[in-house]
């Protein structure tokens, strides 16, 4: 096919790319090489003066990291088993279906800094109504304010949030799913529990992979239930890497720094991403 | 090990897909289930199987109760005119995978999986993915599948309807010669289809369903030489029978101005609404024959099915050559008389050339 206008009509396309990716990241790039801050504002050449910063003298955006690979990873497994439990049991033929069905989608269509402030009202330490009910029991665990405890605040409401994505996806390919094989298992003598492990979940293998990729794509972003439970605290105890990059960016100022961290982040987030994708392929697909 | 069914009847809309089903099928046999699409031979297979819940009716099963026992547990197996596989799993894994579900050693499995395959003829794919595997072989695998398990009973639900010609013809004739030797002894073979001619071959006792109702039961040999009804003729024969509204006097069996002299079990049948019954290859072409005007000729494989009008009489010719007939040709026929039946008007058998069906 040769045809002479053909770069004309690329060119919207093209030109969208350029301006919302392409740009961004040179411009990134180029503003991680400069020592802008609010000081000294402008597009100086230091170097590599920032990644040398980063990679020698900056342990606090490393342990943000490891806290935002354990808070991801932990998150979405949750979400996945949750999710696929809740969608598994919508799928067969049980009462009230479709109300089910809306109901675990109804955390989806809320606001998650709003619905963050209400769980921040709920886990507050003396006024908080889930206290108030433990008070039974006599304990009343710091639920924003341990450093350990806090952290699994923000994966219970993380997982609150973000389950009913999963379980959308999860649905869906449940319900794309051939009814062949599940005839031909029952007969072949696989009980329920059987035919579920080995017919139902290898063959929503490809559909989880893409679910899991998915929300770790979006559980590593994870900013707005940080900020607006705990703000990083107790301390830095919450504090993940984008929060942390947020921090030095637009309340320190120091863009130059911040976008080196962001340049990094990035490149480390492409990498461990195709290495997880690879290592859930190999592991779920037996390919 | 006998499987009795009594009074089976499923319901699901406002028509019957089984009406009071009754059946005694003993170990060892092969059962050939006949009926056109849409009769309940499905329905009545999944129900063996336990995929179905019969509205109401019992299956005894080596004197327990089938229809508490679940699915997995029945020790059935099946397979599908849809060729099911897990797509999933390898060929050798599909075979294999009844056995897993059992705790069988690894050793034994691969044996019992490779014996199949060589019985379906598919040594050396066992690593191939079912999705490059042809129709046919699909269904051999499914079939290997069902084989591997050694149930007490084996369904095969019109296994070879959604093949090619050749392929069926092929496939068909590989059942055969597995159902005669291969199968143990105590194993009950229950085969769906809705073409006569695979029944005829398979040779087993046969139960004619119609719209969810048997109609009739018996060795094929019977049920093609005495059909009990007009219906099991025109389901036990491809084409149907011809029907031919007639009447018999004087010792002539007389319709459309054709004067045929009545073989001695038709001559004292003198009733009104006789209904005269004759296979497409029992009239042939005949330079001194009675004439009717073609209406449409098809060639199939080496035969040729004429179909034939005269008056308001319509029938089908089958003649084992190619011929070449055009539309509103005349042509002349004979009746092979003698191999007539005879209806009465409430579709019952009159008369067969194979004798009474009383006796």
């Amino acid at each position: 096919m040769n045809f002479k206008h053909k770069y004309f009509f690329l060119f919207p396309g093209l030109f969208v790319l350029i301006g919302i990716l392409i740009f961004p990241i040179i411009f990134v790039v180029r503003l991680s090489l400069s020592g802008w801050n609010s000081y000294n504002p402008g597009l100086d050449y230091i170097g590599l003066e920032n990644y040398i910063r980063l990679f020698t003298d900056d342990p606090r955006f490393w342990e943000s990291f490891f806290r935002l690979s354990f808070l991801s990873v932990t998150t979405v497994i949750l979400q996945y088993v949750i999710g696929f439990a809740l969608a598994h049991m919508v799928w067969k033929d049980i009462k009230f279906k479709r109300f089910f069905r809306v109901l675990f989608l109804v955390p989806m269509m809320t606001t998650p800094v709003i619905m963050t402030v209400i769980w921040r009202t709920f886990f507050h330490e003396s006024l908080g109504p889930v206290n108030d009910l433990l008070s039974v029991f006599g304990v009343a665990p710091k639920w924003l304010t341990d450093p350990v405890i806090a952290k699994f605040t923000v994966i219970i409401v993380e997982v609150w949030q973000w389950t009913p994505f999963m379980f959308l996806l999860l649905l869906a390919g449940l319900l794309s799913l051939p009814k062949e094989p599940f005839l031909a298992a029952a007969i072949d003598g696989a009980s329920p529990v059987r035919k579920f492990i080995y017919v139902t979940f290898p063959l929503m293998a490809p559909i989880s992979i893409g679910a899991i990729i998915i929300r770790l794509i979006e559980a590593s972003k994870i900013m707005d239930t940080v900020y607006v439970l705990t703000s990083g605290g107790p301390g830095t105890s919450t504090e993940t890497s984008s929060f942390y990059i947020f921090i030095k960016g637009l309340r320190e100022f120091q863009m130059g720094y911040a976008a080196s961290m962001s340049f990094t982040y990035l490149i480390i987030m492409i990498i461990s991403l195709t290495i997880i994708a690879k290592v859930l392929t190999k592991v779920l697909l037996k390919e | 090990m006998d499987l009795v069914a009594n009074n089976l009847s499923y319901k699901p809309d406002d028509q019957y897909h089984l009406n009071e089903v009754s059946f005694n099928f003993r170990e060892g046999n092969l059962y050939t289930i006949l009926g056109r699409t849409l009769s309940g031979k499905t329905t009545l297979l999944k129900t063996i199987a336990g995929l179905l819940t019969p509205d109401s009716g019992e299956i005894e099963f080596d004197g327990k109760n089938f229809l508490k026992i679940p699915v997995w547990e029945r020790n059935v197996a099946m397979v599908y005119q849809q060729f099911i596989n897990y797509p999933h799993l390898n060929v050798f894994e599909n075979i294999a995978f009844p056995l897993k579900q059992r705790k069988i050693d690894k050793s034994i499995i691969k044996e019992k999986v490779m014996d199949a395959l060589k019985s379906v003829g598919l040594l050396g794919y066992e690593n191939r993915k079912i999705q490059e595997l042809s129709g046919g072989q699909q269904q051999r695998v499914s079939l290997a599948r069902s084989l591997v398990k050694n149930a007490k009973i084996l369904l095969l639900d019109e296994p070879l309807v959604n093949l090619d010609y050749k392929l069926r013809e092929q496939l068909r004739e590989e059942f055969k010669n597995l159902f005669s030797k291969g199968l143990a002894d105590e194993t009950i073979l229950i085969y769906s289809t809705t073409d006569p001619r695979e029944t005829m071959e398979l040779n087993g006792e046969v139960i004619v369903l119609d719209e969810g109702k048997v109609l009739q039961v018996g060795p094929a040999k019977e049920i093609f030489e005495n059909p009990n009804s007009l219906k099991v003729a025109e389901i036990s024969n491809d084409p149907p029978m011809n029907i031919i509204e007639a009447k018999i006097s004087d010792n002539q069996i007389r319709f459309e101005g054709v004067d045929v002299e009545a073989p001695q079990h038709l001559s004292k049948l003198t009733e009104d609404g006789l209904k005269i019954g004759l296979r497409s290859s029992d009239i042939e072409l005949s330079e001194n024959g009675h004439e009717f005007e073609v209406e449409l000729a098809e060639i199939s494989g080496s035969e040729t099915l004429l179909h034939l009008k005269r008056g308001n009489t319509k029938i089908i010719v089958s003649i084992e050559e190619v011929l070449n007939f055009k539309i509103h040709d005349k042509v002349k026929i004979n009746f092979k008389i003698d191999r007539a039946y005879a209806f009465h008007a409430d579709g019952k058998l009159a008369s067969s050339p194979f004798g009474d069906l009383n006796g």
